[in-house]
Parts: structure tokens; sequence; C-alpha cells
């Protein structure tokens, strides 16, 4: 805690903000743009989303006040920028999100940075099923493998939610498979 | 049909790659990105408070107004002269109206108010045209 103070500081400062922030975009990049695509699904959604993310971290750092880490601090950024960024692709193409998100698992099978099988197909459909809390949780907790207590920092609901979610979301997923 | 069962499976990868280097590129282009100036943001909604704070604070100030200066309102004191003058030229009230008003002791006061000499009497006199007839009444 102490030293992520001084890491703040030194993204606050003029002077050493630059080499701070280098250091921040090295460590956080990867979990980042790997939670944004697990919500958005399609690379070039998320690397326009994980640049939003990291400008906003960049342009609010100084309003952060140390109330959680910041590790979770910036997840609630990629998070917000990323349901933000499905709203408005869904809005301006017209359709609900659960078709938008239905229509990407779709063109899944043709994206060149996809490399999976047809039950990582089952699974992306199975958890587009799911209520939007849902599938963040099942997303952070089972492909991200976050602790509880992250995950509760990030999103602000108790520990015992989290595993009750959890646990619901995976008897969902293992029904829809089982009969598909 | 096989019961899927997610824990008895071995872990399932996203599957989700990215294009080669990506991560490297995208520190670079990142810091390239970054505001150099940081524009100043200024909330709509500040900018509303602010306004109507001061459409607040106006409208108490001018409804203070007659509280605050009751000079104006009762300053309705009548200046001695604009009352004479009103008195003289713009009302019906004439002389005997005047000393109807008037206490005895009012009329002694301007009695003795009014010293009248000698010479004075007698420059009138000897202008007045009517002097002769007043005599020989």
């Amino acid at each position: 805690m102490q030293e992520e103070q001084e890491f703040i500081k030194q993204l606050l400062n003029p002077k050493t903000q630059n080499n701070a922030f280098q250091q921040l975009l090295q460590d956080y990049q990867k979990p980042l743009y790997n939670h944004i695509r697990n919500i958005v699904l399609n690379h070039d959604d998320a690397d326009d989303v994980l640049q939003n993310t990291f400008i906003k971290i960049f342009q609010n750092v100084k309003n952060f006040k140390g109330e959680s880490k910041l590790f979770s601090w910036m997840y609630r950024i990629a998070t917000n920028e990323a349901l933000t960024f499905l709203k408005q692709k869904s809005k301006i193409s017209g359709i609900s999100s659960e078709t938008l998100q239905n229509k990407t698992i779709d063109n899944l099978e043709a994206d060149v940075f996809f490399d999976g099988n047809e039950i990582q197909i089952q699974l992306q459909k199975a958890i587009a099923l799911l209520p939007e809390k849902q599938q963040l949780i099942f997303k952070m907790k089972y492909f991200q493998e976050l602790k509880y207590e992250e995950i509760s920092e990030i999103l602000g609901t108790t520990v015992g939610g989290l595993k009750a979610s959890y646990h619901l979301a995976v008897k969902k997923i293992e029904a829809f498979v089982s009969s598909n | 049909m096989k019961t899927f069962k997610l824990e008895n499976e071995p872990k399932i990868e996203t599957g989700f790659k990215t294009p080669e280097h990506y991560f490297e590129n995208f520190s670079i282009k990142m810091m390239e990105q970054l505001p150099t100036d940081e524009p100043k943001v200024i909330s709509i909604f500040q900018k509303r408070k602010t306004l109507i704070l001061s459409v607040a604070a106006v409208l108490i100030l001018a409804l203070m107004i007659p509280i605050l200066s009751p000079s104006s309102t009762n300053t309705q004191e009548l200046d001695a002269v604009a009352l004479e003058n009103y008195i003289t030229y713009q009302s019906n009230v004439n002389q005997y109206d005047l000393i109807s008003v008037l206490e005895t002791e009012d009329i002694n006061n301007i009695k003795t108010g009014i010293v009248i000499e000698d010479e004075a009497i007698e420059d009138h006199l000897s202008t007045n045209s009517n002097l002769e007839n007043l005599i020989s009444e």
C-alpha cells in the first residue's frame, strides 16, 4: 500500500509521470486487455476500449482517493468503458445488446484473432444467456482467475453474493452446454 | 446425453489471440497519445450551478432593496419650500382658510415677526395713490 502511494505520487509528478505511466502500462495492459476482450469479444473493439481506458486512467489518477487498490480502480474504469462501448455499439447498430453479443459470437469463428474450437464457442453462447452481472462475475472468476475478494472490490458486491452468483452462472452454463 | 460439468473438464481457455507484438506496440502508441497539456474539464452542471446561484443572489438582493433602504419609502416629509409653492400656485386654499387654521398664538408670532419700520410705512403711503381717499374717509 505504501509502495502504491509512492507510485501514485510518481504518476502525478510531471517529472516522473512518463516513466511511471510506462510502468503502469507494462504491468496492467495485459490483464486489462484480457478483461476488456472478455467483455467485448472482438480484438479491434478491445484495442479501442483499452486505449480509452488508459487515457481515462491518466486523466483521472489525480482524483484517485486511494480508498481502493489502484488495480481494482483501473479494473472498474475498464469495465465501465467496455460496457459503455457495447451499449453505444448496439445503439448505433439499432439492435439490442443481446443480439449484438450473439452476432459477435457468431463472427468469432471467422475471427483471425480467435483460436477456439466448438466447446469455446458453446461456452461463449452459454455465457451470453446470463444476466450482465453474472457474465462479468463468471468471466472474471473462470477466465481471469481473479480472487473473490478482488472481484468484490471491483464490482462492489459482497464475497457471499459473488459466490452465489458464480455458482448460479456455472449451473446455467452446464445446463446449456449439456442440452446443446 | 452427456452431462457437462465445468469442474470436471480441463479449463476452457477463451481462445482469444492478439496480433503479434501487440502489447509492445500498444505501449508505444499509448505513450504517444497521452494528452500533454491536459484540458481543463469544466462540467456543465457546475457552470449551471454558478449561474443558478448568481441568479438567486441577484433576486435576493433585489428583494432586499425595500428592506435595506427604508429612506426611499419613508422620506415623505414635506419640503417646506415645495409645500409653500404648492399652496401658493396649485391649490385653491385662500388666505381665509389659512387664517382659520392658525391659532391666536401663531397670529401673534406673525405680528411680532413683521417689524415695519416708520420709513417703510411713509414710503408706502406716499406711493399709494389711494392715500387721499383714505385720509378723507
